[in-house]
């Protein structure tokens, strides 16, 4: 059985936020909350790298171990999902997950805090999928449709790999070894590096 | 006296739509760890189809470089 993953590759990512206008996009993500972002390491520096975070759809997640109301469940497929209507926005999976997936809307007075929101690797949530009411809750459905997550399917760069962890991985893989007979002909070294 | 009635009658309806608000329902979801009690997605039947999976894998290869 499939293990539906995502894989940032760092040598490719050039931080253009593609992903993350795209995810906003398709999800209508709310105000304040990002559903991915993209971190850069060294920024400015030579040899500076950047990835694209979101929910790592963790076999054991951690979100599912501490909440409360047990508002998660997973997929065949490994895609860990939630559902809003059990939500009690307590915050729990935010301080549990160590990618900071879990995000919340704070709409409300107070800074009371609204129903949890993450990456859902663009598979909605627990409704028709397709529905207006699943499209307000979760935002797009495009597994469904047959389709990747929104944020993969629109890096320019190919960086970002989502799909079965044995595909992405053997993706990366030719990758890897292809990467290494290329000539230097251009790239960072060649830009930014000695003699330079 | 009929004015006395219609306040009375006034004042008992008065008084059971006010205790209509107090009504607590008993259908509640009670939890047990690690028990998803949530709506069923129907998403996970239609990953369930070889033929579905196989659209789903053809476009996931699509990554591949060219």
């Amino acid at each position: 059985m499939a293990r539906m993953k995502f894989l940032c590759d760092a040598d490719r990512c050039i931080e253009c936020n593609g992903c993350v206008t795209a995810c906003k996009n398709a999800n209508e993500v709310p105000w304040g909350v990002n559903r991915r972002r993209v971190i850069t390491l060294n920024d400015g520096l030579p040899g500076e790298k950047s990835i694209s975070v979101a929910c790592m759809h963790c076999t054991d997640a951690p979100c599912a171990a501490v909440c409360p109301t047990d508002c998660f469940y997973t997929t065949t497929d490994g895609i860990v999902l939630h559902d809003k209507d059990l939500c009690i926005g307590c915050g729990y999976c935010f301080y549990a997950c160590p990618f900071g997936a879990p995000q919340f809307p704070r709409r409300e007075a107070f800074g009371v805090r609204g129903k949890m929101d993450k990456c859902t690797f663009c598979a909605g949530g627990p409704a028709e999928p397709g529905s207006q009411e699943e499209f307000r809750k979760y935002g797009a459905n495009r597994i469904a449709d047959g389709k990747l997550p929104a944020c993969a399917e629109m890096c320019a760069t190919k960086a970002l790999l989502a799909g079965d962890g044995d595909l992405v991985a053997d993706i990366f893989r030719q990758r890897a070894m292809s990467r290494d007979g290329r000539p230097q002909t251009w790239g960072w070294a060649k830009a930014y590096g000695a003699g330079a | 006296m009929m004015a006395r009635r219609c306040v009375l009658a006034a004042g008992a309806l008065a008084l059971a739509v006010a205790l209509s608000g107090c009504y607590e329902s008993s259908d509640v979801t009670r939890f047990e760890p690690g028990q998803y009690k949530g709506a069923d997605d129907p998403l996970l039947a239609k990953l369930e189809d070889p033929e579905f999976r196989a659209q789903l894998d053809a476009r996931f290869d699509g990554q591949r470089d060219r």
